[in-house]
């Protein structure tokens, strides 16, 4: 039977129970209330995590949609060595795997540091046999690693991306912010366990838009045919290096860009930025004959001779301002093609006086020489041309034969295409397309008409005489079977930075030129600089032309159209 | 009556929460379905990369050459042919490109 409270132990009871939970209501004001702020802070802290996302960089891809550079997802491998038991024994464990010295890890390993690099960006393979080792205080991020998986085919044009993902040379610094993906800060929500829960916000679920992609003009075929050919001559004549560029002469579009040597952008680490500087766009050289294809399209084009005009060659000796010049073969009276196929020195200076300086310099700048080409590629030289006020007597003599002039190898094979394509500069371009990450194009480039330098009979008619170059001139080596082949050798001599005078052992021999001249689907420059002995451009560069011009008309499925030898091709079925 | 107040209420109550725990739950399957599409992503990459460098040029010439002992076509030995296929429909006939390898050179050389 239960034993009814006095009043005043009721009273009590009441206000206990009223303290109690007035107690506890003002504890509920204050951390509702008065610090809510505060601690939804802190809440917010323990609950989310704040993460900074890369979207992946662009890939590149050559005219076939062939891969030439794209990124990859690969592990960074990083140590908390305050969370370490033993240094020295972890270290051992990663050697291995990481292919790092134990102790070069272990002396990262025992800073006193709350977080250390180890490795970035290894292996995928190496990720996962470090995941296998499951070791307390090492941990791995992922991070993109850019990778070329063509080795050095293209490398001078690609160039390469840093360690941070950053464009440093070639198309990749050029195109950085194309190809860069976007950064994103994100806000995920995570539980007790550190495990994401949520991604905070539709905007977060989407992820940051990766770069974009580029598309080549290249091929990366005619590249390697234009790479193989050039190391062969590089090697064969024991050269210093050599360049070819192949273009399509009416659009501009560059097919191949070949440096020798080689380097592969995979692996930088002992290279010098001379090994990967693209040197067909920053060094310019003096052209040489070369140069002799231009002279006659100003001159024809100023019908100040025409190819059958005569002149007499001087028996292959002549002075100027108190200059003797030389010809290799002594010459009577020729015609002015003559002069061009047997590349006569004196018979181009004495065109070269005949058209004048005026003319003479406005034709180089027509043709593109003394500025950029404007390709979109980085570090392009102007080449050098001095103005018509510093020039000397002799001047235009040495400009007739290619001297006293520097020239890039990409301004020469676009003057001499412009030769090709009946006589329009077009603007070179490496890139064709931009597009996004779904594939839709973004940008195109078109063809750029910069000028028109001759008229198309004039183009005509120095594309005959540069076809008596090679048909019975000093470029016979340069041939194609089936083929009209038109191109001009060039053989010049190299400044002695010792003696500051034309060198008598140093030469750069080159040939210029495009293959079918009636219909050109290729232009193309060869050069190699400092072959050792025989020098002359028609013995050391012709050939190269010759073996480029065949594989990539092969290639590129160019009829030779001769009927008879296809009928006996076909019996020999 | 109050019973089945009771009751409903308790049911809403249930609910939430179960709504609640649910959405945690395919959370934690989005978050693992995602993980899933990102791995999947890292190995399509990778064998992309890995189709590009067995692909590349340099490789093939050398494995035609020193596995297979091919060697490149000489002189001659390619004929391209410019077919013109003719449609009844299209009275302009379209220029096609067809290359023919051919064993025999032309000088009578095999």
């Amino acid at each position: 039977m239960a034993v009814p409270l006095s009043r005043g132990r009721r009273y009590i009871t009441v206000v206990l129970l009223l303290f109690g939970f007035g107690v506890v209501l003002f504890r509920l004001v204050t951390l509702q209330v008065l610090q809510a702020a505060e601690l939804t802070v802190k809440a917010d802290r323990q609950h989310q995590k704040t993460v900074s996302f890369e979207g992946a960089r662009g890939a590149i891809v050559d005219r076939r949609e062939k891969v030439l550079a794209m990124n990859l997802e690969v592990p960074s491998v990083f140590g908390v060595p305050t969370a370490l038991d033993s240094p020295a024994q972890t270290a051992r464990a990663l050697s291995s795997v990481l292919r790092v010295r134990s102790d070069e890890l272990e002396r990262k390993l025992r800073q006193d540091r709350g977080f250390v690099w180890l490795a970035r960006k290894v292996d995928p393979e190496q990720g996962r046999r470090l995941e296998a080792l499951q070791k307390e205080g090492i941990g791995v991020v992922m991070e993109g690693r850019r990778f070329y998986p063509k080795g050095p085919l293209l490398s001078h044009v690609l160039g390469f991306a840093g360690m941070d993902g950053e464009g440093l040379e070639g198309i990749e610094r050029r195109y950085e912010s194309y190809l860069r993906g976007e950064r994103q800060v994100t806000v995920l929500q995570r539980d007790a366990l550190g495990r994401t829960v949520f991604p905070k916000g539709l905007t977060a679920e989407q992820g940051p838009a990766p770069g974009h992609q580029l598309m080549l003009t290249i091929d990366e075929v005619i590249q390697y045919i234009a790479e193989k050919e050039l190391a062969a001559a590089v090697e064969g004549a024991q050269a210093k290096s050599g360049m070819a560029i192949v273009m399509e002469p009416y659009s501009g579009e560059l097919l191949a860009l070949a440096v020798n040597p080689r380097f592969d952008p995979n692996a930088l680490s002992s290279l010098t930025p001379d090994r990967w500087r693209n040197r067909a766009l920053t060094d310019a050289y003096e052209p040489g004959s070369t140069m002799k294809a231009i002279l006659a399209a100003a001159v024809i084009e100023e019908q100040v001779m025409k190819p059958d005009s005569l002149i007499y060659g001087e028996q292959g000796r002549m002075t100027i301002a108190n200059t003797v010049i030389h010809d290799h073969e002594k010459l009577g009276w020729v015609s002015f093609a003559k002069v061009i196929q047997k590349s006569s020195n004196v018979g181009a200076a004495k065109a070269g006086i005949e058209l004048g300086e005026e003319r003479m310099h406005r034709y180089l700048q027509a043709f593109g020489f003394g500025e950029r080409t404007e390709i979109d590629l980085p570090g392009e030289a102007g080449g050098l041309m001095k103005n018509p006020r510093e020039w000397s007597r002799r001047t235009l003599a040495s400009l007739s034969m290619g001297q006293e002039i520097g020239v890039t190898p990409i301004q020469m094979v676009t003057a001499v295409a412009a030769i090709a394509n009946g006589g329009v500069l077009m603007k070179p371009y490496i890139v064709s397309e931009i597009r996004d990450a779904q594939g839709n194009v973004q940008e195109r480039t078109l063809p750029h008409v910069k000028r028109r330098v001759i008229s198309a009979k004039t183009a005509d008619a120095v594309t005959k005489i540069l076809e008596g170059v090679v048909k019975n001139g000093t470029g016979e080596k340069a041939a194609i079977d089936g083929f009209r082949v038109a191109g001009k050798t060039g053989t010049a001599q190299k400044i002695d930075r010792r003696t500051g005078r034309y060198s008598a052992t140093k030469f750069v021999s080159s040939f210029v030129g495009y293959v079918p001249a009636d219909n050109p689907k290729l232009a193309m420059i060869i050069i190699i600089d400092e072959p050792q002995g025989d020098a002359w451009g028609g013995t050391v560069a012709a050939p190269v032309f010759n073996r480029i011009g065949e594989q990539v008309l092969n290639y590129l499925g160019v009829s030779s159209g001769e009927p008879v030898k296809l009928a006996m091709a076909f019996a020999g079925f | 009556m109050k019973i089945l107040v009771g009751v409903a209420g308790l049911c809403l109550v249930f609910g939430f929460v179960w709504e609640r725990v649910d959405i945690v739950r395919v959370g934690y399957q989005v978050e693992r379905l995602k993980s899933e599409k990102v791995k999947l992503e890292r190995e399509r990459d990778q064998l992309r990369v890995k189709f590009s460098t067995l692909s590349a040029p340099d490789r093939i010439a050398k494995v035609a050459t020193e596995r297979l002992g091919m060697t490149p076509p000489q002189n001659g030995q390619v004929i391209v042919v410019q077919a013109r296929t003719a449609e009844p429909s299209s009275p302009q006939a379209v220029p096609a490109p067809v290359r023919v390898a051919s064993n025999q050179f032309f000088d009578g050389r095999r």
